[in-house]
């Protein structure tokens, strides 16, 4: 069937942003026979993120599942991408999630739970969130979030969610994996090529992707799982399209120290996020005295910010929370001297110091960075012998902390589906089979990208009658409590 | 449709386990499937982890090459069936007036071992004569194994369905496919099954109505055997 090859990469090169080369030329360089017989495989992940790791565990966890042959492809060493045991607590990565108890709950279920590293995990019982430029807040816990009638139940949840490295929660799965056995690790390993499979005599291989790989060897996949990221390798060789906008805004990222360990004291940790008209800007806490900042911003102030000397970039932090969006222009366009000229600021900006983040002393060198935020879905989540997950299914905003969260409800649903399938003899590379999952995640995920950038127009508004009605929204919320718990609900995965 | 009827052989199993309860292994079940056509349970059934071996049969050999054709597609199918190679699965074109029955104590490939499942989808409403073809079928059952079939009760809803709907509104079936005054209805099969020695006692007799709703599939309906599409289990003791 060697039409469907070409015609499709056509169709991902019109309609995706991805660059077409690298695919373009695999498929001009590989010869269209297989040369050696491939090894088969049920399932074939692409991509040792936490979306893919978490697929792979739950399918060994599985008794109904362990039984397929699965392989782990991945380009980075994930031998050496480990977090040390013994790690610091001084020192913390600058990319952080925060997992929600639906994901826990995920990880608590597949056995991967008990090997996460928890002097480095910080659960948080209260988000506080205003408006930079009215100052309408809202906050939320879950205590204030039930309706005045009903009393608190001892078992309610306290936690909204946990803050944790990335890098820890795939050190985790890891450990999981390591356990179970019986996945076929290619890593460092990279994909040269994707192509469908050919038919002889005895075996008709014509609708099964072949993996050739950098070490020589050529895999046959019954399912070929794309958790290869937002510019997916595998989406491009499924011809599905992935459509969606660049906001023109990054996110900078910093792991910071705080003067203290927060006004709730060590038990009850505070998230902040303050809409700015230029993004949110969002301080989370981390275990001690550290925190981990996302601030959302345009690019030439990401750049400027970047560029600054520690003490003048922990000053902007502080401004970030206190002075108002006219003073923070400002300060943006001055050459040097920011730290002072805060200092001075501050000086006549009254503010109650206990409903903003701590203060922040310190920037952990070498951890301020930035990345470009952007939104993207792909037309579906599955094809023949094809499924996606995670961030090569969607890319979102990160203003309510959901990218990987989506990626692990993807792969929860990817595992029931699968066993589904295992269970009633199905093929589980069939479009038939794998109709349940798409139809599961796509919804949701979709309803929760909306939401999103919904919520980022609405505050890059800076006058006008919009401040004044989304300040009316907020104050409302904030005094509804069911209403608050349902959007708390949804933030905490579904609860 | 093929996810349940694994749904409702489980189901049947499951009622009147007598023996063999807390075995930790999967059972090794041999599988007979009549009027197998393009091979869509055979092959689901020679997938899943409980299958010693699949025979499939049918007469048309237009649908067995079209079979023979998609069982190439899955590595884990190729191969003869039982003891010819990995694969558990084998298709032989013909009726089941020309395969051998069971045998009590024989055993071997031949099919005189006779079956611990043997299937019957879709097929009984194009038979003419039920209860002789019927008879035929039940000669390949194992004592203790389970005739499991499927076919569309015979009511105004089906006729109306069959006749009108499948035919002339949507197109889906050539026309005169169907002949509504060949169905049999569940109770029919049920009286049948109470008047022959030695089947469905102990609970060996399951029933389940199902239903096709657009946008969702096939759904189990209760007591949807009564109006429209059902499966039927029968057990033959021993």
């Amino acid at each position: 069937m060697p039409p469907r090859l070409p015609l499709r990469a056509q169709r991902g090169l019109l309609s995706t942003n991805t660059p077409p080369c690298r695919i373009l030329l695999h498929r001009c360089y590989t010869s269209p026979a297989a040369t050696a017989t491939p090894e088969i495989y049920d399932v074939v992940c692409v991509g040792g993120g936490p979306a893919g790791l978490s697929l792979l565990a739950g399918l060994r966890a599985s008794p109904v599942t362990s039984g397929l042959r699965v392989a782990l492809i991945e380009g980075q060493d994930l031998a050496k991408n480990k977090l040390q045991q013994d790690a610091s607590l001084d020192s913390f990565s600058n990319r952080c999630s925060s997992l929600t108890p639906a994901s826990v709950k995920n990880l608590q279920e597949i056995g991967a739970w008990t090997h996460v590293n928890a002097a480095r995990v910080q659960p948080y019982q209260e988000m506080q969130v205003w408006d930079g430029v009215s100052d309408a807040r809202i906050s939320f816990d879950w205590d204030s979030a039930r309706s005045q009638l009903t009393p608190r139940r001892p078992a309610q949840p306290t936690t909204i969610a946990y803050m944790i490295e990335n890098l820890n929660t795939t050190t985790t799965l890891l450990s999981r994996l390591a356990e179970l056995g019986g996945v076929d690790t290619f890593s460092p390993t990279k994909v040269d090529s994707i192509e469908l499979g050919t038919d002889t005599e005895h075996l008709d291989l014509s609708s099964w992707p072949i993996l050739k790989l950098s070490d020589g060897k050529a895999l046959a996949a019954r399912l070929l799982v794309g958790a290869d990221g937002a510019n997916s390798p595998v989406r491009t060789f499924a011809g599905i399209p992935s459509r969606g906008f660049d906001y023109n805004r990054h996110g900078v990222v910093a792991s910071l120290k705080l003067e203290g360990p927060g006004w709730g004291g060590p038990d009850h940790n505070i998230a902040y996020q303050r809409f700015l008209p230029t993004g949110p800007i969002a301080m989370l806490p981390l275990p001690g005295n550290m925190a981990t900042l996302v601030w959302s911003t345009t690019l030439e102030r990401a750049a400027k910010l970047k560029s600054l000397p520690l003490n003048d970039f922990v000053a902007m932090v502080n401004a970030g929370f206190r002075l108002s969006p006219t003073d923070l222009e400002y300060l943006h366009t001055m050459p040097s001297g920011q730290t002072e000229e805060i200092a001075w600021r501050e000086k006549h900006t009254p503010v109650n110091e206990r409903s903003i983040p701590m203060r922040v002393t310190d920037a952990q060198s070498g951890t301020v960075a930035s990345f470009p935020l952007k939104m993207r879905h792909a037309d579906t989540y599955t094809g023949e012998r094809v499924a996606l997950v995670g961030d090569a299914a969607h890319t979102i905003h990160p203003l309510a902390g959901q990218g990987l969260n989506q990626g692990q409800g993807d792969a929860a649903a990817l595992v029931r589906t699968i066993s589904h399938a295992v269970q009633t003899g199905q093929d589980i590379g069939s479009v038939l089979a794998l109709e349940s999952y798409n139809s599961e995640r796509y919804a949701e995920n979709n309803a929760m990208l909306g939401v999103c950038d919904k919520l980022h127009r609405l505050y890059s508004v800076e006058s006008g009658p919009i401040v004044g009605l989304r300040s009316l929204g907020l104050r409302a919320v904030d005094a509804m409590g069911p209403l608050k718990g349902f959007f708390m609900g949804r933030a905490a995965g579904g609860m | 449709m093929n996810p349940l009827r694994h749904t409702f052989i489980s189901r049947c199993r499951a009622t009147a386990n007598t023996s063999t309860t807390a075995s930790l292994e999967p059972p090794q079940l041999r599988y007979l499937d009549i009027g197998c056509g393009g091979g869509i349970f055979a092959e689901s059934a020679a997938r899943l982890k409980g299958t010693r071996s699949v025979t499939a049969i049918d007469p048309s050999p237009e649908v067995l090459r079209i079979a023979e054709e998609h069982r190439r597609r899955d590595p884990a199918l190729v191969g003869k069936g039982e003891g010819g190679g990995e694969g558990k699965l084998t298709y032989l074109g013909m009726g089941i007036e020309d395969l051998k029955g069971y045998k009590a104590g024989v055993k071997g490939a031949d099919g005189q071992e006779g079956y611990d499942i043997v299937t019957l989808f879709e097929v009984l409403e194009h038979v003419n004569a039920p209860g002789p073809f019927l008879e035929h079928v039940l000669q390949h059952v194992k004592p203790g194994g389970w005739l499991v079939l499927s076919t569309i009760a015979r009511t105004w809803t089906s006729w109306l369905v069959t006749n009108v709907v499948a035919e002339d509104v949507l197109g889906i079936v050539p026309k005169g496919t169907h002949e509504w005054a060949k169905y049999v209805n569940e109770s029919e099969l049920r009286e049948w099954f109470a008047k022959k020695q030695g089947w469905g006692g102990n609970g060996g007799v399951q029933a389940m109505g199902v239903v096709y709703v657009p946008g969702l599939g096939w759904k189990e309906v209760n007591g949807g055997e009564a109006w429209g599409n059902y499966f039927f289990g029968i057990r033959k003791e021993g």
